[in-house]
């Protein structure tokens, strides 16, 4: 028999907000244990959450990049279970009136096809604190850290639309790049600011049923979630086939052994509407502004860099993946760099460099507007390919303009045909071998012979005019 | 003195040089004083003290109110079983009283201390730092020997609190009273709460009435056939609000942790077995049962507490105040149960149910004859504490 996987995701996503989500103590975990921390998120008697706009800006900007549709009113609940991590016996959630139902994202299936991977909704959620185990000489110890209790997330909750590992994967990379692009997280699997958990069931090919999923969590990246799905859905078709029934619970993936392990699940009681958290009202008006400052989208900005600047449809897709790297390559355009040029150096030059230097293109000391200057020298033929690159070095060590540099540095390239011939001349002479080979028809001899010019001039001749001096000085004699 | 108050301060807050002696305030311990022990009468809260003032309490501090103690509770300020409420004001120890109104405790306090009961609108006075139980119908309440505290109180501590959410930021509440007198004034009987009081006291509050009347206000009968579904209403969501509230004591950031637990879900159990007394232990089962067992009792009392917000509005809306009683005769003394509580609560739970004001009204001194409730729609806090100074005047014999 053969067996399909149906398979939904649940994501978390922690919004990058200055504070946390109900009180003002900065939303940063990883700072030192429960120094950001306060009678509001450690739940004091005679507190009262107190909403935090910015977290309502963020999680809205983000439903709306996918697609969704914001609620006029939401409201928070109570997700009760008694676990040390939880200040108040319970989570602010929104279980019963989410912020945002509908949406989805597009990807690309294993064929190549568009398949739209449907979003049911979208809620808001207070994160829970983090317990440490640790031995106190022998005695096993337990330590809460609240830091990350109450910072802001959402949750996004798909339909089960997704058949393959390759469809989770490809998901989760789309949202990533529109979470970036809303400004809302950084949405890394790595850094635990998106983690995902898979609800998983299979079925026989071709039948429509669902059957009894099973939830899998503890993948820290997106090639683990892949794996564990591809595990998961080989465990149960292989108990199906067995004979064995399949029973809802909940597995860990185990990266190092590559298996799911079925864990203990927390006890978790029915959702009551929160009496002390505020109700959401949103007013189309404000759901407009929210829109209107959303950024273009990756895949519209994909099209336009194909219909626009010409770029092929890889192209185009990877450098609008990333809204930096997108509104880098903007940026040079805008400063007069054509857009083959400007897409050549981002991605063969300027990416390795960073990438060799360890830095980020953020807070890269090579802005646009100087890499832009430095490309100017090279379609002006000032410089040549070569010192180019070394200008762009020279770029990460001081604040210099790329002018400055190839003045001081005397990177100019030659363009003086009276010098440049004589240096030739001189070049011919001592390459006679050359000379007669390239006369008697090898034409790679030509290359050589470049080569040593170049080298005479410490690489500062202009290639295009030393080729031209070469034709005639050498087709004269062949 | 130690009777009432389970703490007084070593000395009062010094007067400033010639500024008159503000109201004496005695406050219960559920609502927080920074420093002091706020302990809500509460074994989860031992040894507790609060980090900040309540709002309340700053404000009133800041309009020149002394802070004289901290006053004898129950545990947190649920009914009146163990608690001295009213005594402060009526020994003379203190000019204002406040205390946490869960159910009605404030109007009921009042009656048993002979004293004015004041519970202001949902969202009238700040909530920051009101340790409470059930955050949907509780509120500060206020208790003295006359109207004019009740103002005070309420000019220096009403309005917009950044800290309190509920409360609405546009605008603060209209303390301006507005006009209450005999041929404008119409007055709204509730039948059924009458109908709820068993024979004699009926009689004698229908009796007490006719002051009313001779005073040439018109009384009007007004119906609310589900009265007796408020105290139902607000035994079950109250219930399932106090036992999520109360998750937060579990020993981990405060409190008393029980010794001898080998893993989290006993320290849970053995804290959290000392934390609470008897009577509470049995609301807070109440209220979990409704949430893990009978959740669509619960969905239902929420549905049903909507219909009566709308039928109480209607109701509001026939006359300018409403009258019925406070206390219920039938009811035991003394709380030993929730039942207990919720027959003591009968004819109060109805104003923290719907978040509208209710004033206790009592009787002249030395007469035998029931005190009032009185009661308007939400945010007519001003002008139903100018028609009670008004009826105290014709109770008085002085209009
Ligand atoms: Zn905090």
């Amino acid at each position: 028999m053969e067996f399909e996987a149906v398979i939904g995701l649940e994501i978390h996503i922690e919004l990058n907000c200055p504070t946390k989500m109900f009180c003002d103590c900065p939303n940063d975990p990883g700072a030192a244990p429960n120094a950001n921390t306060c009678p509001i998120c450690l739940w004091f008697p005679g507190a009262i959450p107190q909403f935090s706009q910015a977290a309502l800006e963020k999680a809205a900007l983000l439903c709306l990049a996918l697609g969704g549709e914001l609620q006029p009113r939401s409201a928070f609940d109570q997700k009760v279970y008694y676990y040390p991590d939880l200040p108040k016996g319970y989570q602010l959630s929104q279980a019963h009136h989410p912020l945002s139902r509908g949406g989805g994202i597009d990807i690309a299936d294993e064929d190549g096809a568009r398949k739209r991977l449907r979003i049911h909704h979208i809620h808001m959620e207070e994160d829970v604190a983090k317990l440490v185990h640790e031995l106190e000489g022998r005695t096993p110890i337990s330590l809460v850290d609240f830091n990350r209790a109450g910072a802001p997330l959402v949750e996004i909750v798909t339909e089960p639309d997704l058949r393959t590992p390759h469809h989770a994967m490809e998901f989760l990379k789309v949202l990533r790049t529109q979470g970036r692009y809303a400004g809302a997280s950084e949405c890394s699997m790595e850094n635990g600011t998106m983690r995902v958990d898979a609800n998983i069931s299979v079925r026989p090919r071709g039948t429509e049923q669902m059957n009894t999923k099973v939830e899998v969590k503890n993948m820290n990246s997106i090639r683990h979630v892949g794996d564990a799905i591809a595990y998961e859905i080989g465990r149960q078709s292989a108990a199906v086939q067995a004979g064995e029934a399949v029973v809802l619970h909940t597995r860990l993936w185990d990266p190092d052994k590559k298996a799911t392990f079925p864990m203990r699940a927390k006890f978790e009681g029915p959702c009551i509407p929160d009496p002390a958290a505020p109700v959401i009202e949103l007013s189309p008006a404000w759901i407009e502004t929210m829109r209107s400052r959303l950024p273009e989208m990756p895949a519209p900005r994909a099209e336009r860099f194909v219909s626009r600047y010409g770029l092929a449809g890889e192209e185009a897709t990877y450098l609008s993946a990333d809204p930096e790297l997108a509104a880098y390559f903007e940026a040079l355009i805008e400063a007069g760099i054509a857009p083959r040029t400007a897409m050549h150096w981002l991605t063969t030059q300027l990416a390795p460099a960073l990438k060799d230097r360890g830095r980020e293109l953020g807070n890269s000391p090579v802005t646009p507007r100087r890499l832009a200057a430095l490309l100017h020298l090279l379609s002006r033929d000032e410089i040549n390919a070569q010192a180019a690159r070394e200008v762009l070095a020279a770029l990460f060590e001081s604040d210099a303009d790329p002018e400055e540099i190839v003045r001081s540095r005397g990177f100019r390239q030659v363009s003086d045909r009276d010098a440049l011939g004589e240096l030739i001349d001189k070049v011919l002479e001592a390459n006679q071998t050359a000379v007669n080979d390239y006369r008697n028809g090898q034409d790679k001899a030509m290359g050589f012979i470049i080569g040593q010019v170049m080298q005479a001039s410490r690489g500062k001749a202009n290639p295009k005019i030393i080729r031209e001096i070469l034709a005639t000085k050498l087709t004269s004699g062949r | 003195m130690e009777t009432i108050f389970a703490y007084l301060p070593p000395r009062t807050d010094p007067l400033a040089d010639g500024a008159p002696p503000g109201l004496r305030t005695a406050i219960q311990p559920c609502l927080s004083v920074a420093g002091w022990p706020t302990d809500a009468g509460a074994p989860a809260l031992a040894d507790y003290a609060a980090l900040e003032d309540a709002t309340v309490v700053s404000r009133l501090r800041q309009a020149g109110a002394t802070l004289v103690g901290l006053t004898r509770t129950g545990e947190f300020g649920f009914g009146l079983t163990g608690s001295q409420a009213g005594m402060a004001v009526r020994s003379g120890a203190a000019d204002l009283e406040l205390v946490v109104d869960l159910a009605g405790e404030s109007r009921l306090a009042a009656a048993r201390a002979g004293i004015w009961g004041f519970k202001p609108s949902w969202g009238t006075v700040s909530r920051f730092g009101v340790i409470g139980l059930i955050p949907s119908m509780e509120c500060c309440g206020i208790l003295a020997g006359d109207a004019p505290p009740i103002g005070e109180f309420l000019r220096a501590a009403a309005g917009p609190d950044e800290r309190d959410f509920s409360l609405p930021d546009e605008e603060a509440p209209d303390l301006s009273g507005g006009r209450v007198a005999a041929g404008e004034t119409t007055v709204g009987v509730v039948v059924e709460a009458l109908d709820a009081l068993p024979s004699p006291a009926r009689e004698a509050f229908r009796a007490s009435l006719a002051t009313l009347t001779a005073a040439g206000f018109a009384l009007r009968e007004v119906s609310l056939p589900d009265f007796p579904l408020f105290a139902l209403v607000h035994q079950i969501v109250g219930a399932v609000e106090a036992s999520s509230s109360a998750g937060r004591y579990d020993s981990v950031r405060y409190g008393r942790r029980s010794p001898g637990a080998k893993n989290w879900n006993e320290m849970y159990l053995l804290s959290r077995g000392a934390a609470f007394g008897t009577l509470l232990k049995s609301y807070l089962f109440q209220g979990a049962y409704f949430q893990f067992e009978a959740y669509e009792a619960y969905e239902n009392a929420c549905r049903i507490r909507a219909r009566l917000l709308a039928a109480m509005a209607a109701a509001t809306s026939q006359a300018d105040f409403l009258v019925l009683p406070a206390t219920n005769p039938a009811a035991p003394a003394k709380a030993a149960t929730p039942e207990d509580i919720y027959a003591q609560s009968r004819f109060t739970a109805f104003a923290n149910v719907t978040g509208q004001p209710a004033l206790y009204l009592p009787p002249p001194s030395g007469e035998d004859r029931p005190g009032w409730q009185l009661t308007g729609p939400r945010r007519s806090d001003a002008r139903l504490l100018a028609a009670g100074e008004h009826l105290r005047g014709i109770l008085q014999g002085g209009e």
